[in-house]
């Protein structure tokens, strides 16, 4: 994946364009997936694409929000001429910080997804509100750069990352590796035709969220990716797990069990958080000793404490 | 101001603080950060988010790892700090606060920083 471009592109210019006329309003943008942008005196204070899960799918689909609660803010809001932002918050449905959070991560998602499409052409929209306006807006400088961070590090993977329009399937169960922490939910949907934007809006999960989970579960061969434009003869099996004892009676693909010889099943939580943290070390100084062993982050005094709800872990790592 | 930003200001008057920044587990995005300006700091969240994950993953899947409160790192001049905020979709958020070891407290720091996180999401 190209890691050069939102910065320097079209929709960059265009974006730095409007800040620099402090420009207030709508802002159309056509290509693949195209989408609209909300500006406020320069900022960006919303988005909407296909490309990507707005906010409210986002909310609905993990059920932090149920239907008929945001159905009846949605009536409220409407009929107070009030801004769906400040009527969730009202309705202690969200609070502030967490609306202003999860607003800031659903519009750097859609703007992720717009800067990685295609662009076309940006015209001008005729007024319009935007539904869940972020308030204060963010500079288009933010967003451009956390877009070039993403593909930076989809980018960063050993085995070009999925994209938002290529297929995805499951590795047959007898070749298949494990399935990490909250990939559990992608594998149950993953069926061969499912693109990573289906994925998302099916999940209720951000595109690049999704597309680095299926870049981590490509990598640790649980799933396979078909680009639109691959060789045929390469292309991943529509249905890969065709025996019935691997899928349950719904259909869908039977979580699996710990094999004896994984490394989670048969040892200790404390040597797994050992396992795992030193498995970040690498990553975090980028040395590792000539033997093949990792070195810590600082030889000399380096240690973590891990703390949950029923104890503490202390002393994990040290060298 | 943002209200985001007017809750982590308050991280600040910790004795050592440097910055404080919430971060997106799964993104590894600075949702908002305050503080001293620091160029690492996007590549210090990616890392700090990975670590969440990655204890989470060890922890098992067993309704331990959503127990996860947080996670201390301790060098020779700096002290990390990575404290997990509950209630939102997907892996939720989390506080990273970065202190000067010479002028902290691990004990202290972890109290003041449990004081204050409940009001950066409410």
């Amino acid at each position: 994946m190209e890691t050069t471009g939102p910065t320097d592109g079209m929709l960059a210019d265009v974006l730095k364009e409007r800040a620099a006329a402090k420009f207030s309003g709508a802002l159309r943008v056509d290509g693949q997936p195209g989408g609209i942008i909300y500006f406020a005196a320069g900022r960006i204070s919303g988005c909407e694409t296909s490309g990507a899960p707005s906010l409210e799918v986002i909310l609905l689909r993990s059920q932090r929000v149920s239907v008929s609660d945001w159905e009846a803010a949605f009536t409220a809001a409407a009929i107070g001429r009030r801004q769906m932002t400040v009527e969730l918050v009202q309705r202690d449905l969200l609070g502030a910080g967490e609306a202003e959070a999860l607003l800031r991560t659903a519009l750097a998602d859609a703007m992720f997804a717009l800067v990685t499409g295609r662009v076309d052409g940006c015209t001008e929209a005729p007024a319009a509100e935007c539904l869940l306006p972020l308030t204060p807006a963010v500079g288009s400088g933010w967003l451009l750069n956390e877009a070039t961070r993403r593909r930076q590090v989809l980018a960063s993977f050993p085995v070009p990352a999925p994209q938002a329009q290529d297929r995805i399937a499951a590795v047959p169960i007898a070749a298949r590796g494990m399935a990490g922490q909250g990939q559990d939910e992608i594998l149950a949907l993953v069926d061969g035709r499912r693109t990573p934007r289906d994925l998302a809006f099916a999940l209720g999960r951000g595109l690049y969220e999704t597309l680095l989970q299926l870049a981590r579960m490509q990598a640790a061969n649980v799933v396979l990716v078909n680009s639109p434009g691959q060789d045929s003869g390469k292309r991943a099996a529509a249905v890969p797990d065709s025996k019935e004892e691997d899928r349950t009676v719904m259909g869908l693909p039977r979580r699996r069990k710990d094999n004896p010889s994984s490394p989670r099943s048969g040892t200790s939580g404390r040597r797994n958080i050992v396992a795992s943290i030193q498995m970040l070390l690498p990553r975090s100084d980028g040395h590792r000793m000539p033997d093949g062993a990792l070195r810590p982050i600082n030889p000399t005094n380096s240690y973590k404490v891990v703390s949950t709800d029923s104890g503490w872990v202390p002393e994990v790592g040290r060298s | 101001m943002s209200r985001l930003q007017e809750s982590l200001r308050c991280f600040l008057a910790v004795e050592g603080v440097r910055t404080a920044a919430l971060i997106d587990v799964a993104t590894g995005m600075i949702v908002r950060s305050v503080g001293k300006p620091d160029p690492d700091l996007p590549a210090v969240a990616t890392r700090a988010a990975d670590e969440v994950r990655a204890v989470r993953s060890a922890l098992g899947p067993a309704g331990a790892a959503d127990g996860l409160v947080e996670i201390a790192t301790t060098t020779d001049s700096r002290l990390h700090l990575s404290k997990i905020l509950q209630c939102s979709p997907s892996e939720g958020l989390f506080l990273f606060v970065d202190l000067e070891r010479a002028k902290s407290n691990l004990g202290l720091a972890t109290l003041r920083v449990s004081e204050l996180a409940p009001a950066v999401l409410a």
